[in-house]
């Protein structure tokens, strides 16, 4: 018993007053959102990220270090909209911060700054595979939602720390100017695509599409999470010849014997597009991830 | 054996706790009959919790349907003009998250189903030769307040007689945000001990419960009422310090006070109460976390239970563990997969049988260890090996709790989606007190989950 008396007197020793820094803390759930937050907050933040780019966010799983993360955290952004569903809840209990608990200023769900695309109305049921009720979470890869997002975290920004106003104001004009000038830049690199069909390997590019006029008609997951059988390969490929479809587009991540065989059936091309920042080396911020997705694209349509 | 030092520091150390608790303390009251009041009390207070998150989910539901009309009017493109966010609504936490999750096994053995429920001595284990409900398990959960999240996990189960159990796996509340990295926990929940302890059936990665932790801690886990305490370290890795103290008696609490009547090593219980602070049950646990690099992290853990057993009037138990998890990522993952993970966990108990005087008295000493490795080698599916090995000193190889015991389980796992499962397994068992040394079973096990999925822990 003379250790549990020990640990708790250690215990009460420990409970120190946290010393307050210099820099906001941001922690996001992905890539993304900390690229955006870092192109805002400048040298008055400091960004970390808890996955990777060249993870599924979806399916990460919570990691002990995630939770350090977040007990430091002055502000935690996330993607929102069931996104981080499956590991966010348990991590914000395990955190023990107030500040970046939801509906403290410290939280910020950039989902409600964006219009959500992909919601769902009537019934729906889990038969439907892997869906979002509240809307497709992947909007990130629209550049007008990434001066949203930008916006929102300013807002933020400034009223956590309102002494740097106008660093923060400054930093998202120039980060708005810049995206406007690239959006013209890529909108004419894939004039070409505008109204053409396209499939995609997951329902994770409709934002794209839309940013850039092209068309997703079919996945190759016949429903959302559900990999693809070989009858549903069979129907993609006479799909294909039928409505003479010649891109497919997909993440890294999945596997790519589905498109390959797709490819081989119907010489379909397959652009593997960088989903996020991070995702492939090289892509360090916003804009260079649209500059290897339109690169990409450039290419397979060039084939 | 107490010498009356240590008494006083276990009374000291009960005070701390006592006082930093003030208000939690009803919920370590040794008292009998607490256990009731205290399940009558979740009751009501499920039943307002209810009553409260219907309003709240209306309220938020009138709330959405404004904010989209709104949005609806604003969905301009235009990118030049930066739009201020919208109030954020609280869409992580809030509302009661009810899920059903479903556990059934089929399995047939090479010996009867009594042999059978010997082996397979968990709760929750498949030990039938045909079909087991191992496992159905309702969970309500949410946030009560700024201040606490609060959970509840009732069980359904049907025995091998066909009756059915319920039970009332876990229900607590813990704080959500206090200074300094604290975190209290209070109710009935299981013990923070080892990686697997806290468990619910339906994350195991094998169909069975490890063999020592039924013997060290009974067919449904270590699990009382009590409170602890843990603490966020203030160290550059991930480090938590649990300290927590939990009623000592039941069948859940199977190396301590138990039920009057049950046998350990030759002695039956006697009816034994806890007396004062120093009778409770003590458990403390250290966890670290690191991420060894950006595919491989890793879990290390010691814990240690220190409490009263009924084999006298004076006789204690303390049982220490160490358990490891490691776990291989690479970078580029579908669905979370490929993966490679590694756990185990070595356990010692000493009990000390009998009290001073008893001429029969001795100081009981077990230990065991499982080691198991999952690879899931593409999205949905998992390969699992699983050893494990128990042992005690003096052991006549006649008690099904004591004997020398080996165990070697392979299984093969299919996720068709996040919410459903299909496990095969086979068991290969060395045993002593069977007449058969050796015994094969498998099984095939059937999961679902409804409604909210509770996420996982790392």
């Amino acid at each position: 018993m003379n250790r549990l008396f020990y640990l708790l007197s250690a215990l009460l020793i420990l409970i120190s007053p946290q010393l307050g820094h210099a820099a906001l803390k941001v922690v996001t759930t992905t890539q993304d959102l900390a690229a955006i937050a870092q192109a805002v907050g400048g040298e008055q933040v400091q960004v970390q990220s808890l996955t990777p780019g060249t993870r599924d966010p979806h399916y990460a799983s919570a990691k002990p270090s995630m939770i350090r993360k977040v007990f430091r955290a002055d502000l935690l952004l996330v993607i929102g909209a069931d996104m981080e569903t499956g590991w966010l809840p348990p991590l914000l209990q395990s955190a023990r911060n107030n500040r970046v608990q939801p509906g403290n200023p410290g939280y910020l769900d950039l989902s409600a700054a964006v219009p959500l695309l992909g919601k769902l109305n009537g019934p729906m049921s889990r038969a439907m595979g892997d869906v979002h009720a509240s809307g497709n979470p992947h909007y990130w890869l629209d550049p007008r939602n990434g001066v949203r997002i930008a916006s929102a975290i300013a807002s933020r920004l400034t009223e956590l720390d309102p002494a740097n106003t106008d660093a923060y104001q400054q930093r998202l004009q120039t980060f708005t100017r810049t995206l406007n000038d690239k959006l013209a830049v890529w909108t004419a690199a894939l004039a070409a695509m505008k109204g053409k069909p396209v499939i995609a390997y997951h329902k994770s590019f409709i934002y794209l599409a839309d940013a850039f006029g092209f068309t997703i008609v079919d996945e190759v997951e016949p429903k959302p999470g559900i990999s693809p059988s070989a009858a549903s390969l069979a129907a993609l490929v006479t799909r294909i010849k039928d409505e003479k479809i010649a891109l497919l587009i997909m993440e890294p991540y999945y596997e790519r014997r589905s498109a390959q065989f797709l490819h081989e059936k119907t010489d379909i091309q397959v652009a593997v597009l960088p989903q996020s920042v991070g995702a492939q080396a090289g892509i360090g911020n916003y804009i260079e991830l649209f500059d290897a997705i339109v690169a990409e694209l450039k290419k397979a349509m060039d084939t | 054996m107490l010498d009356h030092s240590s008494l006083c520091m276990k009374r000291a150390s009960a005070a701390i706790a006592a006082f930093m608790l003030y208000p939690l303390s009803t919920f370590a009251d040794p008292q009998a009959g607490a256990v009731r009041e205290q399940i009558d009390a979740i009751r009501q207070q499920m039943q307002q919790m209810q009553k409260t998150y219907e309003q709240q989910i209306n309220a938020l539901e009138q709330r959405l349907q404004v904010m989209e009309a709104e949005a609806q009017k604003s969905t301009d493109t235009d990118i030049g003009v930066p739009q201020p966010a919208p109030e954020t609504p609280t869409a992580a936490g809030s509302g009661l998250q009810i899920g059903v999750s479903g556990l059934f096994a089929a399995g047939g053995s090479s010996v009867g189903n009594d042999e059978l429920e010997s082996l397979q001595a968990g709760a929750h284990d498949p030990n039938q030769n045909g079909f087991t409900v191992q496992n159905l398990e309702l969970t309500l959960s949410g946030t009560v307040d700024p201040y606490i999240d609060a959970q509840a996990n009732v069980i359904l189960q049907i025995d091998a007689e066909g009756e059915t159990v319920v039970e009332l796996e876990e229900a607590f509340f813990t704080t959500r945000g206090l200074p300094s990295g604290l975190q209290v926990k209070g109710g009935q929940y299981f013990t923070e001990f080892g990686r697997q302890n806290p468990q619910h059936p339906h994350v195991w990665s094998f169909v069975d419960q490890p063999v020592v932790l039924s013997r060290f801690f009974g067919g449904d886990g270590l699990r009382s009422q009590g409170v602890r305490v843990s603490k966020l370290l203030p160290t550059d890795w991930y480090s938590e310090l649990y300290v927590g103290m939990q009623n000592p008696k039941g069948e859940t609490v199977s190396s301590f006070l138990n039920a009057a009547g049950e046998d350990i090593g030759g002695f039956t219980l006697i009816d034994r109460d806890p007396r004062n602070f120093s009778d409770l049950l003590y458990s403390a646990r250290w966890l670290n976390g690191f991420d060894v690099s950006d595919k491989v992290s890793m879990n290390v853990g010691v814990s240690g239970l220190w409490g009263p057993n009924a084999s006298g009037n004076n006789t204690d138990t303390s049982i220490y563990g160490a358990d490891l998890y490691l776990k291989w990522q690479p970078v580029y993952s579908q669905r979370g997969f490929p993966f490679v993970s590694w756990h185990s966990e070595v356990l010692q108990r000493r009990y000390e049988a009998g009290d001073p005087g008893d001429p029969n008295r001795q100081t009981l000493k077990d230990w065991g260890l499982f080691t198991q490795a999952l690879w899931g080698f593409k999205p949905g599916w998992v390969a699992g090996l699983r050893a494990e090995y128990a042992s005690a000193d003096g052991d006549d190889g006649t008690d099904p709790l004591r004997d020398t015991r080996k165990r070697l389980s392979p299984n093969l796992t299919w996720y068709p989606s996040e919410y459903s499962r299909v496990r095969l397994q086979y068991n290969r068992d060395w045993t002593e007190h069977l007449s058969d040394k050796t015994v094969d079973s498998v099984f095939l096990q059937m999961e679902f989950n409804l409604g909210s999925h509770a996420a996982h822990k790392f």
